[in-house]
């Protein structure tokens, strides 16, 4: 660990000013991916700006939805009769994630923001275009069980970790930001990028600019939704594959289906193919087995993580099944 | 005295327990010191080669740093002294990746941290042997005497004329100990007497090789470590932490703490070695074994050799005319493998017992009576005869309990929902030794009460030396456990065995006893009175009016002991689900049996016996460490990636003792439980997966993507 500069924020306006002024300053929320990283000696900032005083923790209804307050705890987030009785996928997905110590600290701007897992990141005696810019991937050749199968690029195969994140993206939300000059609204597909030629950048957040919330718009998938996780262990793993799905059904037929899928890309990633497949269909295994099929055609396995494809395939399957039961 | 009047045998609370809860017992580095220093550990990130240049002068300028310390400027030390994985900053030869290559010491633990990564170090690389898969194909013999082929009868060529065979490979990871307290040492030098505080299994021998190291004799060292916070075998043995504390104390002429972080554990102190491991078996149709065939292929460090026993069970488990046992092994540009709990006989039971359920199943078979119709009279490995063996009743009491009854022969037929239920079972031993050690025992009169103090350079895991050797001395002197206390941990005391290989409980207890035994002849002979029944030290004491007394012996095995083949036995049962579509797996019930001797507190003896289950399941089911064979190093290497069990993978777990009174092996007839717990527990798993799935998963650990 670098030594740092500690100040506690007393507004919003400061923080953003005081992030903004110094390029190698972090906000602190709930500390706990950023510390563990800085303990690592792959975030090296020289100032931390604790944003733990600010007021961004009201999670409340809006006239066109839910607003999740950016530095609301995980675990507090998950257990608000709002989203549990509204949004009980989002609520599973929290509680799918980390451990009750980690949730309990976390917050909901600093889950989105969490970086990768790849251990290769985390090794700084090894290469990686992530930390490193221009040093190369070490595992895309290398030890890859927990990597991409969608949307990676030769500079990284690195999977996003959050679950939260998951079913967020299967909601449609979108992230609400403040700049030193306005505020502005990220639609959530826009938010974690592929990692493309740029795998250093996890997201399309500027420097300085903070989350304030997250805000997921009105939907009718609260009766028929699941987050279903597969993961070595039964708790504190991170995914091999989730989904988080939702259908709006009228009768048996599929109105929209909102769906997303963990463990398998550099961003939740939106299953926009099963989605529009299963529009206006009958919800049956029949057509949950043709999406999920139709999803996965896309999916490029590396050396080590074949076995994601498969399971991919049985998980998204298991998910619509789980969200048609309610 | 009568049993009911006896502390042994009672599960009590541990006596150190309530220290624990409120953070008054202190382990190495919580000893205060003052103008203390703090030393970092910095590591090659190479696999083989040499140091070509290191340049440490940034980070001597850095805030706060007394001293940076390289093969440079280390003073010489004794690369013989007993210490294991070498790294004493004696030469620039690298020969595995995150070999320690120096230390910075500074004010602060966060100064010497962030100045360790100011050094900059050039390498000659050399070609490494880091690709298992690949040297594995060419191993090499072992130079241990103790591994060579062992044969008996026809050896595998039996197998050719058996009606039933079973051949398989079975291949089990590199595991790492991870206790909770990661190694650390606290040392301080007083001239030219060294403090050492520092967890460890074998007090005498930390202190021995730290000496012999160090170029000191061993009364100029002291080990301290009263409380120790797990080892699981990586503290049984001392690794280079223990010595560059005190080199680094020395050169900078102040107290210094050292504490490995978790991360430097994966390559620090040993690990468990993966191994490759044939099993043949031939049977009659009946189910009689006739040959039975274990060939092992384990890796171990290019410079040195450990190898884990990984046959040792199959030596003895089964009655068999025919066998082989036969150990080869791949140098690898690892840190050199060590004993890790259950060592050989976990993994080699996980592929032993995996076997045999295969051939029960072949068979057509109960796999519980395919084993007791193979169970051996006599030792198969020796002639001799056991002093006593619980398999068969550790099976059947087991079966009743566990309810096996409500197992499905055909696998795949037992679902609900979307799990597979399965059971499964296993067993396992481990040897019962007494190694020789020595206890004092001081008495002292207050208001005519009698108080004991218990003295013994024994450790304590965490297990309950403490509490079991208060037992020993309570019912010994006949005064209650409130009235005894235990000070062990320090090499100030008299020398005794290690808390290793199970055989901790016997020689620490039998020490005391042998002491209170003494002490009470000695009060007797001091009265210099005839009684017609035989006072108990407590009443001498007091009839005497005796202020204090106290006394010293020195235990060994009993002389016949070697006569018989003393072993613990247990059998395990599990009852997995396995989720059919994610192949997720969950141990909902696990029983383990065991036949141990006298069990002298049945509380931290079930702990010690489910602790073992615990990592038993995380071998079955989630533990693996991976090495990139590119770099040699591991790519699982933090708690994020190498996956113990966590609570919702364990489900509920149970320990019995089958009753047993064994006073061949010692005079307490103590068996000793701390290895044997997790022996066989990965066989039972593998087991039950099997039943639940029919899927034969022969490469541990068992994650979900192996199951779809």
């Amino acid at each position: 660990m670098k030594p740092f500069k500690f100040i506690s924020a007393t507004s919003q306006e400061q923080a953003v000013t005081m992030l903004s002024k110094n390029a190698e300053a972090a906000y602190l929320g709930g500390g706990t991916n950023l510390l563990d990283l800085m303990k690592e000696h792959v975030a090296l900032p020289n100032e931390l700006i604790d944003i733990g005083n600010l007021k961004l923790k009201e999670i409340k209804a809006t006239t066109g939805g839910y607003s999740l307050g950016a530095l609301a705890k995980n675990t507090d987030t998950a257990n608000h009769p709002l989203v549990r009785s509204n949004l009980p996928m989002l609520s599973k997905s929290i509680l799918a994630g980390a451990s009750a110590q980690i949730r309990n600290m976390a917050t909901n701007g600093g889950n989105l923001l969490q970086r990768t897992r790849c251990s290769y990141f985390y090794d700084i005696s090894m290469p990686c275009n992530k930390r490193v810019p221009g040093s190369g991937c070490a595992a895309l050749e290398g030890f890859n069980r927990m990597h991409a199968i969608f949307g990676w690029s030769e500079h990284c195969v690195a999977v996003y970790p959050s679950d939260m994140a998951v079913a967020l993206a299967a909601l449609n939300a979108t992230v609400k930001v403040q700049n030193s000059k306005a505020e502005r609204t990220i639609a959530f597909r826009d938010f974690h990028l592929l990692p493309g030629n740029h795998p250093e950048r996890d997201n399309s957040l500027t420097h300085g600019e903070l989350i304030t919330a997250i805000e997921i718009p009105k939907n009718n998938f609260s009766t028929h939704s699941a987050y279903v996780k597969v993961r070595d262990r039964n708790s504190y793993a991170f995914a091999l594959i989730s989904v988080a799905a939702g259908l709006h059904l009228s009768g048996n037929i599929i109105q929209s289906a909102g769906i997303a899928m963990g463990g398998v890309a550099h961003k939740p990633w939106r299953a926009l193919k099963a989605e529009e497949f299963l529009k206006g269909k009958v919800a049956t295994t029949a057509n949950f087995t043709e999406a999920a099929e139709i999803e996965m055609a896309g999916a490029k396995a590396l050396s080590h993580n074949k076995f994601k494809i498969e399971m991919g395939k049985r998980t998204l399957i298991n998910a619509l099944e789980m969200a048609l039961k309610g | 005295m009568e049993d009911s009047k006896k502390s042994i045998g009672k599960g009590i609370d541990r006596i150190d327990g309530i220290l624990k809860i409120t953070g008054k017992a202190n382990y190495a580095t919580d000893y205060p010191a003052k103008n203390m220093a703090y030393a970092v550990l910095f590591k090659s990130t190479i696999a083989a080669g040499e140091i070509k240049k290191i340049d440490t002068s940034e980070a001597e300028r850095y805030p706060g740093v007394l001293k940076v310390i390289t093969h440079e400027n280390a003073p010489k030390l004794n690369p013989e002294g007993g210490l294991r994985g070498g790294a004493l900053l004696q030469s620039p030869q690298i020969t595995f990746h995150g070999q320690h290559i120096g230390m910075v010491v500074a004010e602060t633990f966060e100064q010497a941290t962030a100045a360790a990564h100011l050094v900059k170090v050039e390498y000659t690389k050399k070609s490494e042997k880091i690709d298992f898969e690949k040297l594995a194909q060419t191993p090499e013999m072992p130079k241990g005497k103790e591994l060579a082929d062992l044969v008996r009868g026809a050896g595998k060529s039996a197998l050719d004329t058996a009606e039933v065979k079973v051949e398989e490979t079975y291949e089990t990871p590199i595991e790492h100990h991870h206790p909770m307290e990661p190694h650390s040492t606290m040392a301080i030098w007083e001239g030219e007497k060294l403090t050492l505080y520092n967890g460890s299994q074998i007090i005498n021998g930390a202190q021995s090789a730290a000496a012999a190291t160090l170029n000191l004799k061993s009364e100029q060292v002291r080990i301290v470590s009263p409380f120790i916070g797990g080892g699981f075998g990586s503290k049984g043995g001392q690794w280079a932490n223990l010595v560059l504390a005190a080199v680094a104390a020395k050169m900078v002429g102040r107290p210094v703490k050292l504490a490995l972080t978790r991360q430097q554990m994966f390559n620090s102190v040993g690990l468990r070695q993966r191994n490759i491991q044939k099993l043949s078996i031939g049977a009659t149709k009946e189910g009689k074994l006739l040959t039975l065939a274990h060939e092992i292929i384990s890796h171990t460090a290019v410079d040195s050799e450990y190898i884990e026993p990984c046959g040792d069970c199959t030596k003895i488990m089964y009655a068999v005319p025919n066998s082989l046992i036969s150990y080869r092994v791949v140098p690898m540009n690892l840190i050199l493998p060590t004993y890790t709990r259950g060592p050989g006989k976990s993994t080699g039971s996980f592929a032993l017992e995996s076997a045999m359920d295969e051939l029960a199943y072949k068979l057509n078979m109960d796999p519980i009576e395919l084993r007791i119709k193979n169970e051996p009279e006599k030792d198969p490995s020796n002639g001799k005869p056991w002093s006593s063996r619980t398999t068969v009743k550790c099976l059947q009491e087991g079966a009743k309990a566990f309810g096996w009854n409500m197992r499905k022969l055909g696998p795949g037929t037992n679902k609900v929902g979307d799990d597979f239920i399965g059971y499964g079972v296993a067993c396992g031993t481990y040897p019962a030794r007494q190694r020789e050690s020595s206890a004092i025992i001081k008495l002292k009169l207050k208001d005519r009460k009698v108080y004991a103090t218990v003295e013994i350079a024994a450790s304590d895991l965490g297990t309950g030396t403490h509490t079991i050797l208060a037992q020993t001395a309570a019912d010994g002197l006949s005064i209650p456990v409130e009235q005894i206390s235990v000070k062990l941990g320090d090499s100030d005391l008299p020398p005794a065995a290690g808390s290793v290989g199970s055989v901790g409980a016997s020689s620490f207890a039998n020490a005391v006893n042998d002491a209170c035994t003494k002490i009470t002849h000695e009060l007797l002979a001091k009265s210099g009175k005839q009684f017609f029944v035989r006072p108990t030290a407590a009443q001498l004491m007091i009839s005497e009016n005796t202020a204090e007394f106290e006394t010293r012996s020195n235990s060994k095995a009993p002389a016949d002991a070697e006569k018989f083949s003393s072993h613990s036995f247990n059998a395990n049962f599990a009852e997995v689900r396995v989720n059919g579509i994610t192949g997720m797996v969950k141990v909902t019930r696990f029983l383990a049996v065991t036949g141990a001797g006298k069990i002298l507190n049945p509380k931290t003896a079930r702990s010690q016996i489910i602790g073992g289950n615990v990592w038993g399941i995380g071998m079955a089911l989630t533990e693996e460490s991976v090495i990139d064979p590119r770099y040699g190093n591991f790519a699982t290497r933090s708690f994020a990636d190498y996956h113990v069990p966590s609570n919702l993978d364990i489900g509920n777990l149970d320990a019995m003792f089958v009753n047993e009174q064994d006073i061949i092996p010692n005079k307490m007839g103590v068996k000793g439980i701390g290895e044997v717990g997790i022996v066989g527990v990965a066989a039972a798993v593998a087991n039950a997966v099997f039943n639940a799935t029919g899927k034969r998963i022969r490469s541990l650990p068992i994650t979900p993507d192996k199951l779809l």
